[in-house]
């Protein structure tokens, strides 16, 4: 066939030579093709009828060449099996990837665990009920927010339509939910300032708790104890050649009783053992 | 406040076990002087380059050690310091600690690799090394050493179960086999250990259980991926049978280039290291780890079909000796429940495992620095012997003192 698609044929040269007369249009056909298909999909193009002479003459040809294989025989053809590797491989392949990230990497792997499942999201059941549930879950923690942050609502301006706190109250809501989440400082309280300022500003609380503790005291009203803050102790200042312990007047060390005391500990001197010479 | 009188040294003799010995005089700060290391060699007297080079490292993550060598090497007094692993000012650049292996050091990484494991959990800070150089061999070599892979896929997953399992990273940079003659390599590898603990947790293992999948690593450093391939296919054949949960993975790089100058040349590099090797392992359902081991040897002249087998009946062996802890990890974890918390730890262990030449003198080195002795008793199993071992709660030594 002259046009065929796919491989060229190996021809002999004459039958170039007899054929290039006719083949000139067809074999620039083909090159066209040929340009057209390696750009876009290949052509779907029934050949055109071949002239009887030329399939004579391919028929030789296809003659001279000797091949064993003499083709399908007719029970192979009546139950084919199709094999389908691909198919086997597609699923693998994902677990297969993420495997390779785990055990090649460099951290040391735990090959007992498992992998995240992708799981398919459960088919919703009742609808009303997660609605309902939903509900609940919102309502309870608005609760839980009002109950802890009511304080901070000022009744002058509370309007029972709207319940969340606007404004300072607002910050100092976030800022309590956040010391409840387990943030440290909170958020408004000011770092640096003048120190007549911080002065003042712990003045006024300790006032504040002072006449909150006595108006109790008045009404009758048992508050929290107070929780005893200990001053920090300080160390007293020494030089650097002076003893830790006693007294170093005049060439002699002088120990008080207590210095004494301290040193030998709480134990009871039994017998002679705790006197020293 | 006067300083307590140091020990007088413990005595130890011979090459044999020396760095379990360093290891444990390290752990419990007990000095020790080893003497006649190799002092019949007539050609290699004293210490040989890698043991030189562990005592280098040692002295790196380290502080306040002392060590002192007889002129011929042959002896060697160490008295150890505090374990302060990468800590900033200590020759760590950057938080990570280089250690240069020098060219003729014939053994592989994890010889450094799994005694820096056992330090580095009572470390003060981080122990974060690279190392690096010349002499590095990340496969597994005919000393007995086993790849860096095992060390990864294999030791430390037990560490795990004693409570250190953060923040452990071996990351092979450059993968290398053994050079000429068995000596030398070009790999690089950093270790990160980063999860220190008080006490390390008390082990209870007592079933093995049975294995369940096989993973691996096939690599090959500077020649064709297929010797890869043909690994796998052999270690596969074997295993397919017994595990059809088998799956090895391939790594195929280039060979590692070392410097060599010439006299005209003296940019000059070489290539080191080519050869190929697989590590395996086997994991059990309750979490066991057996290994297996191979490389191809400097020499050359094994076709990869007949290491792949040999890899694969290796692993079987250690299959079959049984136990929670196989001959490569067992050192490891026996010296980690020694220096744990003072309560018994159990673990059922391989007869073979226990029996073998290093654990017992594991045993008796522990016993000579004070430890507590070993109960065992026969195991469920046929071949399985329970160790029971007492911690000792030496524990974190370094950060004891500090």
């Amino acid at each position: 066939m002259a046009v065929t698609i796919g491989k060229r044929k190996r021809r002999n040269d004459v039958d170039i030579r007899e054929e290039s007369a006719s083949e000139d249009s067809d074999d620039l056909r083909t090159r066209f093709q040929r340009a057209f298909e390696a750009k876009f999909k290949p052509l779907k193009i029934s050949p055109p009828p071949s002239k009887p002479g030329e399939v004579e003459e391919e028929d030789v040809a296809e003659q001279g060449e000797e091949s064993d294989w003499s083709g399908f025989s007719e029970d192979a053809e009546d139950n084919v099996v199709v094999v389908d590797h691909a198919r086997a491989n597609s699923g693998n392949d994902e677990v297969r990837q993420h495997e390779v990230k785990a055990f090649m990497s460099s951290r040391p792997p735990s090959l007992s665990e498992k992998r995240a499942k992708v799981t398919s999201k459960q088919p919703k059941g009742d609808a009303e009920e997660d609605g309902n549930e939903t509900a609940n879950l919102k309502n309870d923690l608005a609760l839980q927010r009002l109950l802890k942050e009511s304080h901070l609502l000022d009744p002058s301006s509370f309007n029972s339509s709207n319940a969340a706190p606007e404004g300072k109250s607002r910050l100092k809501a976030l800022d309590l939910r956040l010391q409840d989440l387990g943030a440290k400082k909170g958020t408004l309280e000011q770092e640096r300032m003048p120190l007549s300022h911080r002065k003042g500003i712990k003045t006024k609380a300790a006032t504040r708790e002072a006449t909150r503790r006595k108006d109790a005291a008045e009404n009758g009203i048992i508050l929290e104890r107070v929780k005893a803050t200990k001053a920090p102790e300080r160390r007293r200042e020494k030089g650097v050649d002076v003893p830790s312990v006693g007294k170093f007047k005049g060439g002699t060390l002088k120990l008080s009783s207590r210095d004494v005391k301290s040193i030998e500990g709480p134990r009871k001197s039994i017998g002679g053992k705790g006197r020293r010479s | 406040m006067t300083t307590a009188p140091t020990p007088t040294p413990l005595k130890f003799t011979g090459a044999k076990y020396l760095i379990q010995r360093l290891v444990l005089a390290t752990l419990t700060g007990r000095p020790i002087r080893i003497s006649q290391i190799r002092s019949s060699s007539h050609t290699a007297p004293g210490l040989a380059p890698h043991e030189v080079s562990f005592l280098r490292l040692l002295d790196a993550i380290t502080n306040g050690s002392h060590i002192e060598f007889s002129y011929t090497g042959t002896t060697v007094l160490y008295k150890p310091g505090l374990i302060t692993g990468s800590a900033a000012g200590h020759g760590a650049a950057g938080g990570v600690i280089r250690h240069e292996l020098p060219a003729d050091c014939a053994r592989g990484v994890s010889y450094f690799l799994l005694p820096l494991c056992l330090l580095a959990p009572f470390s003060k800070a981080q122990v974060n090394v690279l190392f690096t150089g010349p002499g590095v061999i990340t496969s597994s070599t005919e000393a007995g050493d086993v790849s860096a892979d095992t060390v990864r896929t294999a030791v430390l997953p037990v560490f795990r179960s004693f409570g250190i399992e953060r923040n452990v990273e071996v990351r092979i940079l450059r993968r290398s086999n053994c050079g000429r003659e068995g000596k030398g390599g070009g790999g690089e590898v950093q270790v990160v250990l980063g999860h220190q603990v008080r006490l390390p947790k008390t082990l209870h293992l007592m079933s093995a259980g049975r294995v369940k999948r096989v993973r691996g690593v096939a690599y090959s450093t500077g020649v064709a991926g297929a010797n890869n391939a043909r690994l796998i296919e052999a270690a596969r054949g074997v295993l397919n049978e017994f595990c059809p949960d088998t799956y090895v993975f391939s790594d195929v790089s280039p060979a590692p280039l070392v410097p060599a100058p010439e006299r005209n040349n003296p940019s000059a590099k070489k290539k080191t290291g080519l050869g190929f090797g697989l590590s395996l392992v086997a994991e059990g359902n309750t979490g066991v780890l057996y290994s297996a081991d191979i490389a191809s040897p400097p020499q050359g002249g094994e076709p990869p079909e007949d290491l792949g087998k040999k890899c694969a009946y290796q692993l079987l062996e250690a299959v079959g000796q049984g136990g929670c802890v196989s001959s490569v990890a067992a050192p490891s974890v026996f010296t980690l429940m020694a220096m744990g918390s003072e309560d018994v730890g159990r673990i059922a262990v391989g007869k073979d495992v226990v029996g073998s030449e290093q654990v017992l003198q594991l045993a008796r080195d522990l016993r000579a620095f004070g430890m507590s002795g070993w109960g065992l008793r026969e195991g469920d199993e046929e071949d399985e012997v329970v160790v029971s071992i007492v911690g000792k709660g030496v524990g974190n030594v370094g950060r004891k003192i500090a």
